[in-house]
């Protein structure tokens, strides 16, 4: 039996071949994501060893959380270094601010692609000695030092001028040095800058005050001992750690980062193939079943037993799927270089070191392409074993029909309803975020599962109705074509159900993006009443003097800066606190009252709030409640609830004059200032006029209300294409899957193929039968994505509406998914058609 | 069922003085083949096909000169192997012989392309098989149609409307074949070769697969189109009464033709295929 499986295998190699395929791409992926993770955990995991390596213990402040909007704390106080010295035991300490901003040379912002610009202040120090490869440390005020691949990429030396550009502004400063860190020339994207202590101090508003104190124990002295003296030494609000632990807390906190997102992300597009692939390995499955029914009658006429012709099967599969696992494997190699390639493209740079295959990887490729594999074949497998021994000597006998086929209507509805109810808890039941998200994944795939069941009833109709049109186009091969496609009505449904969940998360995607863009821009232009936007790009902050300026401009009437940071809620989530002034901010700002009027923006004094509608939900709180924040420092806060309003794209949290912004935060964080021409200002020159104003501060970039929009919705097709890149995976491997389905087709329609070259079809009209049918498989599959994409996203949006994303349909785009449908099917249909143009007709009409 | 019937018919030039099913005596065969007839419309000269090379040759047609007149009903007889379907399939264009010609209506078909082979076989050639003939997802009557949809023309509509009639189908016209049994079937498969207008009608065991009754029914269908239309016809057979509908039949033995005859009837065709057996 072993021998049979393995000659099956051997005898059908493209079949056998594009079966791997299809599982061994999502186990490529999956591992491909594991390889890729990890290599970057272990990329930043080096960076921060080495960057702590002589460091024993480590000062911070403490921060009560971190956040994405997270602002600078207000650090320790200068003069700690002398206490820390006077500890027992510490051989050597320094501190040093760090901060957060950007360079400029020749005027032009140096791009990092998202990853931040780190400055550190300098300090002689023998801790962390740097690696100077050209110049020296900055001694004097306007020097900086520069990493080694700044230096690389713009062609600077000591010597050469640059424009540091921080919270407060644009500073001119010469280079004095190049340096390498933690023995690295970069950093992925980020760039390192080295300032003095007093320029850094100036630059980020840490007058008088450090943002870490690095120490060195004495000979002798544990690094846990020192930390245990040192904390004892110093005030609660100081952090200290050991090196080791602040370099393994930093590793953690980016991995962790990785992991929330990246990993589990990757990780479903990983997943969405091999579900694809398993529709795939099914559906061959059944098809060479039936096919070789005859011969396993045969093996049945000649004793062999059910288990056995069971176990023939199950082992086919099992070999396939150790195949497509091994390779997958290390196609996932290839994977990982590729993802990070994609994220090159899109300016995302992150550290990675070689190449890292950890067991768990291999073991989690392995177990996933061989159980998949196998579970698809076992119901196929499982119904070769019914066939009787009779068959073996009927021309044309069937294969016997599932056991349960008179229940699949009703396990259709059972499934979907089930899907159905996942979907429903995931989205309103309790639960952490990953188990939310699992659920409704489970919950989708079942729809996806019932969809395919059910689809068998509604593919007849559906071909018959799309080859309508080819038929009037090709009277023979269409005709021809939408009579295949209907034969075989579940053969037909496995095909394009495999296309449809790769096109339905493409679809929901889209449409989700549609609903973000279309509610962004409604958003804005309901309570926008500006001109001009001023912001960074890639949301960094600009500088806090920037709306000074801009209203310093000829033709401008109003400029409002917008700041902001999150706070810590009682509730545990990290509202982001907006900061405006309010007295300016009715002129360029028409809020969405739900209760409260534009007359309580004036009367918000210090502690005063208004909070936007899906805030207050989630903090339970109504006008004249109050709100309790806690700053990153520990700060507390009581605020006033005045009023609520709707604005779910633009100022989503919390509200508060830029008086009650100042009393929370040591460092104000401007993401952008909105502002208002004069009224009959000549918008084209006031802009010229912002410009020039802000030709210091090149970060903060000036754009007109309609080119700010243009860029947020450019920044989301982005994204969206980043998503469809991953998801074409998918989609080739359901082209993968109608390649097989039509090769098994061309295979069994040889005589047929045979019938109609002999009384006169052409070659052509051959290929183009294949094709038509192909197109009309995967338009069928397009249409089902389609709807059942559409309907996820609506479901979705329903669900999210309060937080801003609209349903909204993006016609263009739909019809560009049907033809790119109409491509896959054309592409799929090229080697089966071939093949069944090259049919001799004298070999069909003797076959069999 | 007289053999003479309209103006152009050139089995009068022929002499057929068998009536059908009577026990005439042994008559008119020749050792080997006429060449020469007048109004030929296949032409085979020197025609060989080999399959395999080497120790494992198989001559499968050894020289093989034959004329097919228009309108001649011609049966091909001979013992299993002996290359009759062979000689077919080359004379019809569906495959190529190691050496000789073939000519069809005058044009030479053995160096046409693969494209002008097609178009060939569309228009000048019906096929019936023993089995298979029509495409199970189409009617009977889209199956009959099937070549003029493929050539992409109207044809004829009371040419197929006749077609239709002779048939004789009625109702079950709009049925699948699988709802039709081998005797429908194979009439809508001689419908089918019909409907272009084929200069020559080929058929290989068209009843092999039938039994009497049904056979019988197809045979007079043949006939038929012979007799009414003018249909000329090379059907390949096994069964004597089958080639009693001929008005030609020839016999082939390992690959070469060993008798050229006019009508027989079964006893004759008998003692023809026992002397070939002896020999
Ligand atoms: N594709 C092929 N490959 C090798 N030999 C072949 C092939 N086709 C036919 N032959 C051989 O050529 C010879 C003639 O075959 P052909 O099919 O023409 O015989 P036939 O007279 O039609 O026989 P039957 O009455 O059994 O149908 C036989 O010996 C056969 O084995
Ligand atoms: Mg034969």
């Amino acid at each position: 039996m072993v021998r049979i499986a393995w000659r099956s295998l051997t005898a059908h190699k493209l079949r056998t071949i594009l079966t791997v395929l299809a599982i061994l791409l999502g186990v490529a992926m999956i591992s491909g994501t594991y390889v890729l993770t990890d290599q970057i955990d272990r990329g930043f995991k080096q960076v921060f060893t080495d960057a702590y390596k002589g460091t024993d213990v480590t000062v911070t402040r403490q921060a009560k959380f971190s956040g994405q909007l997270t602002g600078a704390t207000e650090g320790l106080p200068e003069d700690m270094v002398k206490q820390v010295d006077a500890v027992d035991g510490v051989a050597e300490s320094f501190g040093y601010v760090a901060g957060m901003g950007a360079v400029a040379v020749d005027g032009k912002v140096v791009e990092t692609g998202g990853s931040p610009t780190l400055f550190f202040s300098y300090s002689p120090n023998d801790i962390a000695p740097p690696q100077y490869i050209a110049g020296r440390p900055p001694e004097q005020s306007g020097e900086v030092a520069i990493i080694q691949k700044l230096a690389q990429d713009k062609k600077l030396a000591p010597g050469s001028s640059i424009t540091v550009i921080t919270g407060d502004g644009a500073h001119e400063a010469t280079v004095s040095g190049v340096f390498k860190f933690a023995a690295q020339s970069s950093l992925g994207g980020s760039l390192l800058i080295h300032t003095t202590l007093a320029d850094a101090q100036s630059w980020f508003g840490m007058e008088g005050r450090l943002s870490e104190i690095d120490v060195k124990a004495e000979a002798g002295v544990s690094a846990d001992t020192l930390a245990k003296r040192v904390r004892a030494a110093l005030p609660a609000y100081a952090d200290v750690k050991t090196g080791a632990q602040a370099a393994a807390d930093q590793t953690k906190a980016l991995s962790d980062a990785i992991g929330a997102f990246l990993r589990p992300v990757l990780l479903s597009f990983g997943g969405i193939a091999v579900l694809v692939g398993a529709f795939i390995i099914f559906n061959a499955f059944s098809m060479t079943v039936a096919q070789r029914r005859r011969e396993f009658a045969m093996l049945r006429a000649l004793g062999a037993s059910r288990a056995q012709v069971l176990w023939s099967i199950t082992g086919e599969a099992f070999v396939m799927g150790v195949l497509a696992s091994v390779i997958g494997l290390f196609a996932g190699l290839g994977v990982a270089a590729g993802v990070n390639q994609v994220f090159q493209a899109a300016g995302v740079d992150i550290p990675r070191s070689g190449l890292v295959l950890q067991p768990r990887t291999i073991v989690i490729a392995l177990a996933v392409g061989i159980v998949i594999t196998l579970l698809s074949a076992v119901i196929p497998a499982q119904r070769a074993t019914r066939v009787p021994p009779m068959a073996a000597l009927q021309e044309g006998a069937q294969l016997p029909p599932s056991k349960f086929a008179r229940f699949m209507p009703a396990l259709a509805v059972v499934v979907a309803i089930l899907g159905g109810l996942l979907i429903a808890g995931g989205m309103y039941g309790p639960g952490g975020t990953m188990v939310r998200l699992g659920t409704i994944a489970f919950g989708a795939v079942l729809v996806f599962v019932a969809v395919a069941i059910a689809s068998r009833y509604f593919v007849g109709p559906l071909a018959a109705a799309l080859g309508w049109p080819i038929q009037k186009i090709a009277p023979i091969s269409g005709r021809l074509a939408r009579d295949n496609s209907r034969r075989n009505p579940s053969r037909t449904a496995l095909t394009a159900a495999a296309l449809m969940i790769g096109l339905a998360v493409v679809v929901f995607v889209a449409v989700l993006a549609q609903g973000l863009k279309s509610s962004f821009i409604d958003s804005y232009d309901r309570t926008v009443r500006a001109d001009f936007v001023v912001a960074s790009k890639n949301f960094m902050t600009i500088p806090t003097d920037t709306a000074t300026k801009v209203q310093s401009v000829e033709g401008v009437e109003t400029a409002v800066s917008l700041d902001a940071q999150q706070v810590q809620a009682k509730n545990g989530s990290l509202p982001v606190v907006w900061g405006i002034d309010p007295n300016a901010i009715e002129r360029v700002w028409s809020f969405d009252w739900i209760t409260g009027s534009d007359a309580v923006l004036t009367k918000l004094g210090t502690d005063g709030a208004i909070v936007e509608e899906q805030t207050a939900a989630s903090l339970g709180v109504k006008q004249g409640g109050t709100i309790k924040v806690t700053t990153v420092e520990g700060k507390e806060a009581t605020l006033e609830v005045l009023g609520i309003y709707r604005d779910p794209m633009m100022l989503n949290g919390i509200t508060v004059s830029s008086s009650g912004y100042a009393a929370l935060f040591p460092t104000p964080q401007t993401f952008m200032v909105v502002a208002k021409a004069q009224p009959g200002a000549d918008l084209a020159a006031t802009k010229k006029g912002i410009e020039a104003a802000l030709a210091s501060t090149p970060t903060a970039e000036v754009q007109t209300a309609e080119e700010y929009k243009k860029g947020t919705v450019d920044l989301v097709n982005q994204l969206l294409m980043l998503i469809y890149g991953l998801l074409a995976l998918s989609v080739i491997i359901s082209l993968f899957g109608i390649v097989n389905t039509l090769v098994l087709a061309v295979y069994e329609r040889t005589r047929e193929i045979g019938l109609v070259r002999a009384i006169g079809m052409s070659r052509g009209q051959v290929r183009a039968t294949v094709r038509y049918e192909s197109v009309i498989t995967s338009i069928i599959g397009a249409i089902m994505g389609i709807v059942v994409g559409v309907v996820f996203a609506w479901v979705v949006t329903t669900r999210f509406a309060g937080q801003g994303i609209t349903f909204s349909i993006p016609g263009v785009q739909l019809v560009v998914f049907v033809l790119l449908a109409i491509v896959v099917g054309v592409i799929a249909a090229i080697l089966p058609a071939r093949r069944a143009a090259k049919i001799d007709i004298l070999e069909a009409i003797h076959y069999e | 069922m007289a053999a003479h019937t309209k103006g152009e018919d050139v089995s009068d030039n022929v002499e057929t003085t068998i009536v059908m099913n009577g026990d005439a005596a042994p008559a008119t065969c020749e050792a080997g083949t006429t060449i020469g007839l007048p109004d030929a419309v296949v032409q085979a000269r020197g025609v060989e096909r080999d399959y395999g090379q080497g120790d494992a040759l198989v001559r499968a047609l050894a020289g093989v000169d034959i004329d097919l007149q228009r309108g001649a009903y011609t049966a091909i007889m001979g013992p299993s192997g002996s290359g009759k379907s062979t000689l077919m399939h080359i004379l019809a264009g569906l495959d190529r012989p190691t050496a000789g010609s073939v000519w069809i209506d005058g044009q030479e078909i053995t160096t046409l392309k693969e494209r002008a082979l097609t178009q060939l076989r569309r228009d000048q050639i019906g096929f019936i098989f023993q089995t298979f003939n029509l495409l199970p997802t189409l009617t009977a009557a889209e199956n009959i149609t099937l070549p003029l949809t493929i050539a992409g023309r109207k044809g004829d509509q009371d040419w197929v409307e006749e077609l239709v009639k002779t048939v004789g189908l009625g109702d079950r016209l709009t049925h699948k074949p699988s709802e039709l049994s081998g005797g429908q079937q194979q009439r809508v498969a001689v419908a089918r070769a019909l409907a272009s207008r084929p200069a020559v009608l080929f058929a290989d065991e068209p009843t092999g697969n039938l039994d009497s009754r049904t056979g019988e029914e197809v045979l007079q269908l043949l006939r038929h189109s012979r007799d009414a239309m003018g249909q000329t016809i090379v059907m390949v057979t096994h069964d004597a009464h089958a080639a009693t509908y001929a008005d030609r039949i020839v016999f082939l033995k390992d690959g070469a033709i060993a008798h050229d005859c006019g009508r027989l009837g079964r006893d004759d065709i008998y003692d023809v295929i026992k002397s070939l057996e002896d020999a």
